[in-house]
């Protein structure tokens, strides 16, 4: 047996802990993404897709003011990203940033570790990041048949309920869904169901799964019990025309109603459901459409 | 000295034995028995409206309700009750182990929660848009008693006789959590575990009881089945849904 001298002994065991402790740092970091974002407001990224428009903007800064939290929408592929701590990126609120932090794409998360304000102008043309930055792409879908396409497999979806909402955008083969459930059979059903038409390349999948927290629970309950009374028509067995989207105690009202005095009516009930915090009444009234379509 | 030891030795005992007899008189909770002459084991609240249902292999049957305003279609999350265990007819339960009963109920109650999870979240508290799943294995019989010792190889306890599930069958049913009112229910005879029998108390870790673990994943999947069925949209609700359904965020939505 060889026996060693104290002095290189201490010297062995010291080399071995330096060497368990880089081992450590290797195997517990996680990779860290630096890139440029929009900072959105959670209600109008889901609902608001394709460029940063103006109305963009003006959408992200007052649902914001109102209580929609914060998030991170990556600008080369549209994909929204919830930080774990927004207080970052609150201040970036309808502007660019510079965000970096560990990504988690499939929970559709990023822990964050810093934001800076980004100027767009130092994009080089021709970089993917520009593509949310491009107001032509603020257009109708080029193939109004697949889109139909795509907007019938989602709507026959058997596990859609009255709280859960999920929309899509077409740019050319790339569909951008997006949206909240209850359920994560719907999450990955409108992805597989997209994915197998013939014609789409690329898909994004932004539909957020709700918390089932029993706070938000009684909250639905609460709003669907109130609608179904005072605004019945909207309602049949399987479905409904008004979605309740209920997160963190806010109440998201979309879809569309015939007047502007049900969408009142439905803001205002929903404003009296017990727990509530807030309601964002995001419903769109068929008549003032046909009026500015007319 | 001597008699003061004894009383107090003697009133020990006396006390054993009665706590022991009051747990013995109490029913084992969930363990019952088919009554004779009975198809079924009267586990559901409701077996009058229970139909055929042709979809599914085995002699099944089953009802969703088709209230507009009470369905399937108006829930949105499950409270899985635990497994209830009906022992067939004439089976002697004191020769069926309790940890084995246990056993099955457990492994059961797992793979139908795996089974439905992803379309019925698993919530824990009664709310007019949750349902109570309650599920039960009925029809377990006694099956070849262990003459190789307590434990096996691995350490795990095997069962001193196992349990032949050739005759099981699985009625379930999904009831408001609120009002008890009976929203589906779904009742399957499939002889998924003809011949199977499980051992040991983790039978789902061994290879000799793998027909047993696949006799109740499948039944599982066959509960899962009836649910995604009746769950589909009528034409009517078809049409409905596509006329209803306009996506936001493309220009001219």
């Amino acid at each position: 047996m060889i026996s060693l001298r104290p002095t290189t002994q201490r010297v062995l065991v010291l080399l071995q802990t330096l060497a368990l402790l880089s081992t450590g740092v290797t195997v517990g970091a996680e990779e860290i993404s630096t890139f440029p974002a929009y900072i959105d407001s959670d209600l109008c990224s889901r609902l608001m897709l394709g460029p940063i428009t103006p109305e963009r903007v003006a959408c992200s800064e007052k649902t914001h003011k109102e209580g929609s939290n914060a998030v991170i929408v990556r600008l080369r592929d549209n994909i929204v990203l919830v930080p774990n701590k927004d207080k970052m990126v609150k201040p970036f609120v309808g502007k660019m940033a510079e965000v970096s932090g560990e990504l988690k794409i499939k929970d559709g998360r990023i822990k964050l570790q810093g934001a800076k304000a980004f100027d767009q102008a130092t994009l080089p043309t021709g970089d993917p990041a520009r593509k949310l930055l491009d107001v032509r792409g603020s257009r109708s879908p080029t193939s109004p048949k697949l889109y139909e396409k795509i907007r019938h497999e989602l709507a026959m979806m058997p596990y859609i309920t009255e709280f859960d909402f999920i929309s899509f955008s077409l740019q050319d083969d790339t569909v951008l869904l997006t949206g909240w459930t209850v359920r994560i059979t719907n999450r990955s059903t409108a992805y597989n169901v997209v994915k197998n038409i013939e014609g789409v390349a690329n898909i994004i999948n932004n539909i957020e799964v709700l918390p089932m927290g029993s706070f938000d629970m009684q909250i639905r309950a609460g709003a669907r019990a109130a609608l179904q009374r005072y605004i019945p028509r909207y309602f049949w067995g399987s479905g409904s025309d008004v979605k309740i989207v209920v997160k963190n105690g806010n109440i998201i009202l979309l879809g569309t109603v015939a007047t502007k005095a049900d969408s009142d009516l439905a803001y205002m009930q929903c404003n009296q459901v017990s727990g509530a915090f807030k309601v964002f009444n995001m419903l769109r009234v068929q008549s003032s459409e046909s009026a500015k379509k007319g | 000295m001597k008699t003061n030891r004894s009383i107090l030795a003697l009133s020990a005992v006396a006390i054993a034995i009665l706590a022991t007899s009051g747990c013995s008189r109490e029913s084992k909770p969930g363990f019952k028995k088919m009554a004779a002459g009975k198809e079924d084991s009267g586990f559901l609240s409701d077996y009058s409206k229970l139909t055929p249902n042709t979809r599914f292999e085995g002699q099944a049957r089953s009802y969703a309700r088709a209230d507009a305003l009470k369905n399937l279609h108006k829930y949105v999350a499950v409270i899985v009750e635990p497994v209830e265990v009906y022992l067939a007819t004439d089976v002697d339960e004191k020769n069926l182990p309790d940890n084995g009963r246990t056993a099955l109920a457990q492994y059961f109650q797992t793979a139908v929660t795996s089974a439905v999870a992803d379309a019925f979240p698993v919530v824990t508290e009664a709310n007019p848009l949750v349902l109570r799943l309650r599920t039960a294995i009925v029809g377990v019989d006694s099956g070849s008693q262990n003459t190789a010792g307590a434990k096996s190889e691995n350490g795990s306890e095997e069962l001193s006789r196992a349990l032949n599930i050739t005759k099981v069958g699985v009625e379930m049913e999904l009831v408001d959590s609120v009002s008890g009112e009976q929203i589906a229910a779904f009742v399957d005879r499939a002889p998924l575990g003809a011949g199977a029998e499980v051992g040991a108390v983790h039978f789902s870790r061994y290879e000799k009881f793998v027909a047993a673990r696949q006799a109740f994943d499948e039944w599982a999947q066959r509960v899962r089945d009836f649910m995604d069925h009746a769950h589909e949209l009528s034409p009517e609700d078809a049409q409905k849904a596509s006329a209803s359904y306009r996506p936001y965020g493309q220009p001219g939505n």
